[in-house]
């Protein structure tokens, strides 16, 4: 990650004028205002910029390359982060960017920052960035008028900005580089910040009886995993559990999919990656909130040892599963992570996240994730936290309909509906709901929200808060709900 | 059908009896006279079958005694929880159970007069049958009920709670009506005249046809009309039945009447394309409802609007690439010929906005399949850019038992129907299929009070319901007529 330099307003210009072409100033303009400088406030009418939030214009000039970032009314953290954000996309391609928040609050001066290191990131991991003409400026300063004050605004961001970008960064890995195996040990190196991380392989998940877990990772090389991760905080209270689906690569098994677009399967453990996105964001940030993510990691593979359908699985809770199509394998995994968890951590709110379903694609689109749940408040509140940080969720139903399409011949339930029977010839089916209404049954009376990412995982296209690709969503979103909500005592 | 009449409570000397039992509660009433005069016969043996009088169970005594044929014992559940809701599901159970005797009566003696009412409109809903093109059809498979008589101590009173609710049900049998007719039956034409009927009822009804629409210029519904030997039509229903002095502006619902889909030139695939006699099920809809408010004589002035056209492939066809300009001046790049009943609806909604500037419009369309891979058959989308109106919507169908779930509108949404050489597009792509049809109809409410019911995957049902019985459901007659009766009479 790109590190901020926090200095005043003064040093930062001069840092700026000293790189000449190489820098880029952003400056923030609000709605209908103009900036002070007269050949900028002419440029910027010329231009038609209104300072509309998100909204930036690009202006060569005899000072060097301002950049105009529209932050809206700037009353939120949002519009400045937004301003932030799309201000820094006009300074690809030059090595220094230098942010004025001046007179800004701290809180606003640092979503100022934030939005503009979101958008700066890249993976850039497996190929030669420095051959890329329109890479983000390597060094980002902020100047604001006095940086003591915003510095502790700014560790707070940088916090949940971390937690976003880990997310981001294990979402591009591609799958023969992120396996559950390199997976895990990625979570390891967690503890290096303060994290407790547990993982259990192999003879332990058969002992624990995953056997949903097993049978979805056993076709794979590199056998499934179940992460523990841990932050204690401080209040003596139940930990607020997040759990996510880690599937490294979904190929679809037995029930294979179709190879155009299988290459976006590697982003199949979204899930686990904003899960333990957000769990660094709680512990870089000292969260007095106990919470625990667990994870559940498994390459859905193609081999001779993989689950077909028809098996039946027992999983951790004792109920059995009849799989009936080996693609839909996220269900199977959270079956047993779900009930794993509500039963050993006894959790005030479990929350999971997965990109579970094509279906809620065709219902939401790319602009918002489905909220599921058994407890509204819980539900409200994920609502609430989601506008605040612009990963905007909708509630969506769980009816007996769905669940009773999940009804089995021979095990306690089937895993999804029958295919075929939809209305309209067999081509409608509201998975998205069978799904929930099937995660349902393992969570027992645990306050719990399911939220299906698929969708929202990865940006179709280049928006302020990040460019085109894994957009990390979830880490915010959970960052600020134990911040709304399971930060006091009960 | 049956005939249902309410007769003073007293004990039948043949036939069939049905009563209705609360749990825990001792027999009263036509049920403990039933009792005595088969000498306990009643009790032993809802013993004997486990009755309890739990909601939805139902127990039958053959020859019971007393020259009874039948008795059958339906359970209420707690009786101070007994709602409308559950008398009518009571009435809908009743009748199936005595369906294939001559005469029953249902003693209803143990129930409120409005309870009453409500159990009998329920075995009145249940007792639709659509069978008019049966002709060999044998008579032991026929339903023989001639007659049911609701056995209550307050006759007149049930009677008079009873004559709205059967209006009502007579509306929702023209609305299942006219969705079960064959398409070759129901042409535009035929559904046309079909609503002169509401004349009788004092409901003014005014058609126009292609050249009228020409002239006015409707060339976005007359697109989907160009490729069938069909002509199509354009339906107002007025019902002003606002006192003098209370007038305001009028209510307006408007309806999707797409007689038979093919789909035109982007035609549908052949697997469940029957079902695509239903595809007007929103006009129906609208007709049926003009038939229940005519019907009970509501206090409100209410404008009813269907547009009727059958989309067929042919060589006068519209075509993928098409651009019609619509009634609004608005132009439309038709991608999809498949996604015709939105452009249908926007000139039917434009018209009815500018010329009676009605205090809000609601439209019901069966006009996506995303909409059912959303949310599946228990629930309609309600989309709506008025949160008072929607909450008025969503309440009155819980109400009734037709239930509605809020789906998003947003900007994100309706950029995905930007074309590039048009004022829109007629399809968004896959991703929020349901919302992106909802954000097209929107662009043709011109900021009206509006709400939209996506009923694709309610309008038709696979199975029984207590009181509606599989086919056309009618969805939305009772939800609406209730949300008139609630909060837009007197």
């Amino acid at each position: 990650m790109v590190k901020l330099l926090l200095k005043r307003s003064a040093e930062a210009l001069r840092r700026h004028k000293a790189r000449g072409a190489e820098s880029a100033l952003i400056l923030p303009v609000f709605d209908g205002d103009a900036p002070d400088d007269p050949a900028l406030a002419a440029a910027a009418k010329a231009a038609r910029f209104t300072g509309r939030a998100g909204e930036a214009l690009c202006l060569p000039g005899a000072d060097g390359l301002t950049i105009l970032a529209g932050i809206g009314a700037g009353r939120t953290v949002q519009d400045w982060e937004a301003g932030g954000g799309a201000g820094m996309a006009e300074a690809a391609g030059r090595a220094q960017a230098v942010l004025l928040a001046e007179g800004a609050t701290a809180r606003q001066a640092a979503g100022f920052a934030a939005g503009a290191l979101l958008n700066a990131w890249r993976f850039t991991a497996l190929r030669d960035a420095r051959k890329d003409k329109d890479a983000p400026p390597a060094r980002v300063i902020l100047g604001v008028t006095t940086p003591g004050k915003v510095e502790h605004a700014w560790k707070r961001a940088e916090a949940t900005l971390r937690g976003v970008l880990l997310a981001r960064d294990l979402v591009a890995e591609p799958g023969n580089r992120l396996n559950p195996a390199s997976f895990a040990e990625r979570l390891r190196a967690l503890r290096d910040f303060g994290l407790k991380v547990e993982v259990v392989a192999g003879k332990r998940l058969a002992a624990l009886g995953m056997g949903a877990l097993r049978a979805v990772g056993g076709g794979a090389e590199h056998g499934p995993r179940l992460v523990v991760l841990r932050w204690p905080g401080k209040l003596m209270a139940a930990p607020v559990a997040f759990v996510g689906k880690g599937v490294c690569f979904d190929t679809g098994g037995i029930s294979i999919k179709p190879a155009a677009g299988m290459e976006e399967m590697r982003g199949d453990m979204a899930g686990a990656a904003a899960a333990a996105g957000a769990m660094l964001a709680l512990a870089l940030r000292r969260s007095p909130a106990p919470a625990v993510a667990v994870l559940a990691l498994a390459e859905n593979a193609i081999g001779a040892a993989s689950y077909r359908p028809g098996d039946i699985l027992r999983t951790h809770s004792g109920k059995t599963i009849e799989v009936l199509d080996t693609d839909a394998e996220g269900r199977l995994i959270l079956a047993d992570a779900l009930a794993y968890t509500a039963a050993r951590f006894k959790p005030r709110a479990m929350i999971d996240l997965a990109t579970l379903t094509g279906s809620i694609i065709t219902a939401l689109g790319h602009h918002r994730a489905g909220v599921f749940g058994n407890d509204e408040a819980l539900t409200a509140a994920l609502m609430a936290a989601g506008e605040a940080v612009a990963e905007p969720l909708w509630p969506m139903p769980i009816d007996d309909e769905h669940r009773e399409v999940l009804k089995s011949d021979i095990a306690d339930l089937r895993q999804c509906a029958l295919a075929g029977s939809g209305a309209w010839g067999g081509r409608f089916l509201s998975d998205a709901c069978h799904a929930a209404a099937f995660l349902r049954e393992f969570v027992e009376d645990t306050s719990w929200a399911h939220l299906d990412i698929a969708g929202v995982e990865a940006r179709e296209e280049a928006a302020p808060l990040g460019p085109k690709g894994p957009s990390g969503f979830g880490v915010r979103l959970l960052d600020r709900l134990v911040a709304m909500r399971f930060e006091r005592d009960t | 059908m049956p005939d249902i009449t309410f007769v003073k409570s007293a004990l039948p000397r043949s036939g069939a009896l049905v009563l209705l039992l609360a749990e825990g509660a001792p027999l009263a009433g036509l049920a403990k006279a039933a009792e005595e005069a088969t000498g306990g016969a009643v009790s032993r043996g809802l013993e004997a079958a486990k009755f309890k009088g739990s909601k939805g169970q139902s127990c039958t005594l053959w020859a019971p005694g007393a020259g009874l044929a039948k008795l059958v014992a339906i359970g209420l559940g707690k009786a101070d929880a007994l709602d409308a809701q559950g008398a009518e599901n009571a009435g809908g159970s009743a009748l199936v159970a005595v369906q294939q005797e001559r005469e029953a009566v249902l003693a209803a003696d143990g129930l409120t007069p409005a309870l009453a009412a409500s159990c009998a409109v329920g075995a009145r809903l249940r007792s639709y049958r659509f069978d008019r093109y049966r002709t060999t059809e044998k008579e032991e498979d026929k339903p023989k009920l001639e007659r049911i008589a609701i056995a209550s101590t307050e006759v007149t009173k049930a009677k008079a709670a009873f004559a709205p609710l059967q209006a009502i049900a007579d509306g929702v049998f023209l609305t299942r009506d006219l969705v079960s007719e064959p398409p070759n039956v129901l042409t535009p034409t035929e559904m046309a005249e079909r609503c002169k009927a509401l004349e009788k009822l004092g409901v003014e009804v005014e058609i126009i046809g292609p050249r009228e629409m020409k002239r006015l210029g409707f060339g976005a519904l007359l697109g989907v009309a160009q490729g069938s030997a069909q002509e199509p039509r354009m339906v107002t229903m007025k019902w002003m039945g606002a006192p003098k002095g209370k007038k305001q502006k009028p209510l307006a619902f408007i309806g999707k009447g797409v007689t038979f889909d093919t789909g035109g030139i982007s035609i549908k695939p052949a697997g469940g394309m029957e079902d695509m006699k239903w595809d007007m099920a929103g006009a129906g809809t609208v007709i049926g409802l003009m038939a229940a408010l005519a019907g009970r004589k509501a206090k409100a002035d209410v404008i009813g609007m269907v547009g009727l056209v059958e989309n067929m492939p042919s060589a006068t066809a519209q075509r993928p690439g098409d651009v019609v300009k619509s009634y609004s001046g608005q132009t439309v790049e038709v991608i999809n010929t498949d996604a015709e009943g939105r452009l249908v609806l926007a000139d039917v909604m434009w018209y009815c906005q500018e010329k009676y500037d009605p205090r809000f419009m609601v439209d019901l369309a069966t006009l996506t399949g995303a909409i059912i891979i959303a949310l599946g058959h228990e629930r309609a989308g309600l989309f709506s850019n008025d949160d008072t109106l929607a909450t008025h919507v969503k309440e009155a169908g819980s109400a009734v038992g037709e239930k509605a779930w809020r789906m998003p509108l947003g900007d994100a949404y309706d950029k995905q129907i930007k074309s590039d050489i048009a004022d829109m597009k007629n399809v968004g792509g896959r991703p929020g299929g349901a919302i992106t049809a909802a954000q097209f109809i929107q662009r043709f409410v011109n900021g009206k009070p509006w709400a939209h019911l996506d009923i694709a995957g309610t309008a038709w049902s696979s199975k029984d319901a207590p009181t509606v019985p599989k086919g056309a459901t009618a969805y939305g007659v009772r939800m609406l007529d209730r949300m008139v009766a609630d909060h837009y009479e007197g």
